[in-house]
């Protein structure tokens, strides 16, 4: 499904230099639940970034469905995003100007496709996280969880064989955020890849594999 | 897409509405610049109606001088018309070409009256100013004992007095029962220069004291001819003025009071767009450090660099859209009421360059920081968050 290789990650400025990741080698295989935890600063996210195509690589090799993305232009990233990756983020990252059913349409307008196919495909996403009575509220309307729910919906309208979770239970009381994971790992069970950031021990247990970070490098 | 955008600027239209309020105004300032250099633009287009190239024009006053005005008047003339130099000379009431004189009277035709100008002259005047006759004939000397003074009425007068109708021979009436016939047509005569719009315009034979005369020169005449004829005539009565003019310089300075003031409006409007402009795209830039998130969440569900640039863009346009709609439908008030007594499409045209030149200004404006926010790293922006 997705496989790093020797990937290093340096952020430069011009007094210092930061190596944020240090020779991961990650091979992640289709269906597979995966946590990666370590402490703050230790390059989750950067390692989640550079596996979603936010960022790039300074070393390495990033494959995903057996294609290696080493060279690949922007707007064929873009592409490679849309369709076959979903984001949830630990700060939901909603449009607040825009209402529960057009933010969990937005990954939809960037592909072909009718406005009544994409309203269809968010009603559904909607009713998968149990929010289609919430679809005309607006982000400020909702709970915390209600929000993260719109996020996971979002992420999954667009049918990704791969889903990025960074932290998604972050900002969530433990209810609301065992709900969420039930939510994941429903997903999971229907065929999704998910990774997932997270700092609960408790959590990154239920999922099926945990890679640990450790100032940037993989610990074992 | 549109109707993503739609939504956007609808869910946050109390902080738009203050942008399309903006717009408006500019679409407003612009239609009015436009719709001015639209009817400048008409009315310098059409032919003036007459050559002033080698033409003066020499205005007399006789001061308190009352003793046989009319023959040391025609004595002058008889004078300026027998130097070699001149090739025609026309005596004309002190309304002559570029001059800020005019002579207004209503004439009335059956049941319909219209204001014009008149220009009362000697039966050499149309040679003077070359001036096309495009049917009938001009006045002649024949017609001094006539019954009914001649006149010669412009392609406008005929349409607004006769219609389709033939005008020749019919007897026009003005104010205190005076009686003219149409003896001929012309087509344009703007004696206020290039810039007045073709008004009704009546010429007719005149037997009073003229106080100007119309001197073409012949081509090569220059001012040492000025001087002599200046010198002679002002021997012939001392106590009298002469002022001599040329056309062609009167002309420039009679264009100036239309073209100068069209300037400085242009200036002051062109001063308010930099304004608007930097407004916009100061505002834009704020918008788009605000939604450096939604960027960067953008970016990551799949939008490539160049469809946040249209976003940004296509937003703008969009609030551009609602200001100039606002901005068009009260502007369409203008040819429907008839404000300004203006041609439609005056105000067409005004519309048409007004709407061009916010769609321009817009997209310039939201164009550098819709590249800028393109260019935002989308992990950056997100973990900013």
């Amino acid at each position: 499904m997705i496989k790093l290789s020797g990937i290093e990650k340096v952020y430069r400025t011009s007094s210092i230099e930061t190596l944020a990741l240090d020779n991961i080698n990650v091979d992640i295989q289709k269906g597979e639940f995966v946590s990666i935890m370590g402490p703050s600063g230790c390059g989750k996210s950067t390692l989640l970034n550079i596996m979603g195509l936010l960022d790039e690589p300074s070393k390495g090799e990033v494959t995903i469905n057996e294609r290696q993305l080493k060279g690949y232009k922007d707007k064929e990233l873009a592409r490679i995003r849309n369709q076959e990756i979903g984001f949830i983020f630990q700060s939901f990252h909603l449009i607040n100007d825009l209402s529960v059913l057009d933010n969990v349409e937005i990954p939809l307008l960037y592909r072909p496709g009718s406005g009544s196919k994409r309203r269809e495909l968010a009603k559904e996403a909607l009713e998968k996280v149990g929010l289609s009575n919430r679809m005309k509220h607006f982000p400020t309307q909702l709970s915390g969880g209600q929000k993260q729910r719109v996020a996971i919906a979002r992420a999954i309208v667009g049918r990704p064989s791969l889903i990025l979770a960074d932290e998604p239970t972050g900002n969530l009381d433990s209810n609301m955020g065992n709900e969420i994971l039930n939510i994941l790992l429903q997903l999971n069970q229907e065929g999704s890849t998910i990774i997932m950031v997270t700092h609960d021990e408790n959590m990154a247990k239920r999922t099926n594999r945990l890679i640990r970070l450790f100032d940037g490098r993989q610990v074992f | 897409m549109i109707r993503h955008f739609f939504k956007l600027i609808w869910n946050k239209k109390r902080s738009n509405a203050l942008l399309i309020v903006e717009i408006l105004v500019a679409f407003l300032v612009l239609f009015g610049v436009m719709s001015l250099m639209a009817y400048n633009y008409q009315n310098y287009s059409r032919p003036l109606g007459f050559k002033y190239e080698q033409v003066w024009c020499l205005n007399i006053g006789w001061n308190q001088d009352t003793a046989q005005i009319g023959e040391k008047l025609k004595s002058i003339y008889q004078r300026i018309r027998s130097y070699p130099e001149v090739e025609i000379a026309s005596r004309t009431n002190g309304n002559t070409p570029f001059a800020n004189n005019q002579s207004n009277r209503n004439v009335k035709y059956n049941k319909v009256t219209i204001q014009g100008d008149i220009f009362s002259t000697d039966e050499q005047y149309a040679k003077a100013l070359g001036i096309e006759i495009a049917e009938g004939r001009w006045y002649t000397r024949a017609d001094k004992g006539a019954k009914h003074t001649p006149a010669v009425i412009n392609q406008i007068a005929k349409e607004k007095m006769f219609g389709k109708d033939n005008p020749l021979g019919k007897i026009i009436q003005l104010e205190g029962d005076e009686r003219w016939k149409i003896v001929g047509i012309v087509e344009n005569f703007k004696q206020r220069g290039d810039y007045q719009p073709n008004a009704p315009v009546f010429f007719n034979l005149s037997d009073w004291d003229m106080s100007s005369v119309l001197v073409k020169v012949k081509p090569g005449v220059d001012a040492n001819f000025e001087a002599k004829l200046m010198r002679e005539i002002g021997n012939m009565q001392p106590d009298w003025v002469f002022e001599l003019s040329y056309l062609k310089t009167l002309r420039k300075s009679m264009n100036q009071q239309t073209s100068i003031p069209s300037l400085i409006f242009s200036i002051v409007c062109g001063f308010f767009l930099l304004n608007v402009a930097l407004g916009l795209f100061g505002v834009l830039t704020l918008n788009i450090a605000k939604r450096r998130s939604e960027i960067g969440l953008r970016r990551a569900l799949g939008a490539p660099a160049p469809a946040i640039t249209i976003h940004f863009v296509g937003e703008m346009l969009v609030i551009a859209t609602l200001g100039v709609l606002i901005g068009l439908i009260l502007a369409v008030q203008f040819p429907l009421l008839n404000v300004f007594d203006l041609e439609a499409s005056v105000y067409l045209v005004g519309m048409l360059l007004a709407t061009l030149t916010i769609y321009v200004l817009v997209t310039l404006c939201a164009l550098y920081p819709s590249i800028q926010a393109a260019r935002i790293q989308p992990a950056t922006a997100l973990h900013e968050e």
